[in-house]
């Protein structure tokens, strides 16, 4: 495909998004701290039924030797990586895309949260370029590479081609793990309405709702 | 019209993206936002700093800056059909943090965010929606590091806010 067609569709794809996600307030960063602080699940549930239907649509495709997953070598770079984008997206109140999408509905902190990721990237750029670490995409080898902290590279497609079995199986475990967790979710949830029912205060504790601080809430 | 009054459930606004996502997959590749942010900071690096930029590395071998990245057009395409959606539902005004508490917090976290994504090759969206979909062993070691960071985060939030 050509170069401007690919920029088309991502742009039509995003303009998609940027409305469903505007029309349901989704946040990904609420999805993880309402979970964690509110004991509330709205976004948790969406995320999570998400990944089940992208799990099944993506190993499906994977399994027919289609679609285009990411390919890089993966390791500790992952796990320090997205800590830190942990920690930033609580403290933000925000993720990658409810920044774009709340400075799209004029919220100025959302617009200083991404500028400050640009910051963010520029300043990782100038001390990727003195210690040269993670590895860059071209140089991996898809391979362990313990000294660089480096496990290589595993998804759907190369347990398809070792163990010859097809990945949309391996697919429909996750995505039977992925429903376990979001039943879980849901008896939780009925727990603590059942609760809320019977202690009227308690109730009050539970509907309370996040405070309103930061770029999500 | 009426979807622009109400808001919609999340659960079907994502069960959408997600259709859409798998036809991305097939046609490009997977959602993903940290590639095209990344790509943009080395666009406006390259506008700010002119060839000084062919000094630092980073963007010659990981990111050399081009605007024929699919990835910048999500972005774009987001903050478009946000601002059409906010417009049309009458939700479009402009929202000005009040507390230097709030700036703060999103300076921090905004850096913290960039930092994370350029570390990590990936960013929330490519975690929960294309590397641990796609079974990559990178994703299952991301997802325990966002729970993790977002629990710390969270122990942050509370101590500052008080809740």
């Amino acid at each position: 495909m050509s170069v401007l067609g690919e920029c088309l569709i991502a742009f039509v794809f995003g303009s998609c998004v940027g409305v469903l996600v505007q029309r349901s307030r989704f946040c990904n960063t609420a999805a993880l701290r309402d979970a964690i602080l509110f004991k509330s699940y709205r976004n948790t549930k969406a995320l999570l039924v998400s990944m089940m239907i992208l799990t099944v649509g993506f190993t499906g495709f994977m399994s027919i030797g289609e679609g285009h997953p990411m390919h890089f070598d993966v390791g500790l770079n992952q796990l320090i990586g997205l800590f830190i984008f942990g920690i930033g997206m609580v403290l933000a109140g925000a993720c990658t895309v409810s920044t774009w999408v709340k400075a799209g509905e004029g919220n100025v902190g959302a617009m200083w949260a991404l500028l400050f990721t640009f910051v963010g990237m520029f300043l990782f750029s100038l001390a990727w370029s003195v210690n040269y670490w993670p590895p860059a995409p071209a140089s991996m080898t898809g391979e362990p590479n313990l000294q660089a902290l480096q496990f290589g590279f595993a998804n759907a497609s190369t347990l398809q081609e070792k163990l010859k079995i097809p990945a949309i199986v391996f697919g429909l475990i996750q995505a039977g793990v992925l429903y376990m967790i979001y039943r879980a979710i849901l008896r939780r949830e009925r727990r603590l309405l059942k609760s809320a029912a019977s202690a009227s205060t308690e109730a009050e504790v539970i509907k309370k709702s996040p405070p309103a601080m930061g770029i999500c809430h | 019209m009426e979807f622009f009054k109400k808001t919609l459930d999340p659960v079907i606004a994502l069960v959408a993206i997600s259709i859409l996502d798998i036809f991305l997959f097939v046609i490009v590749g997977a959602w993903t936002v940290g590639g095209g942010e990344t790509m943009m900071t080395g666009l406006a690096a390259k506008a700010i700093l002119g060839s000084d930029i062919e000094k630092i590395p980073f963007w010659n071998l990981v990111f050399p800056p081009t605007f024929g990245y699919w990835k910048i057009y999500i972005s774009l395409g987001m903050l478009f059909g946000a601002f059409v959606s906010a417009v049309i539902s009458k939700e479009f005004y402009l929202r000005v943090p009040k507390h230097l508490s709030e700036w703060v917090m999103i300076t921090i976290g905004g850096l913290m965010m960039g930092i994370g994504i350029r570390l990590a090759f990936v960013c929330n969206i490519s975690t929960f929606l294309g590397l641990t979909p796609q079974m990559n062993l990178g994703g299952y070691l991301a997802v325990t590091g966002i729970i993790a960071g977002a629990w710390v985060g969270s122990l942050i939030y509370k101590k500052v806010l008080g809740v």
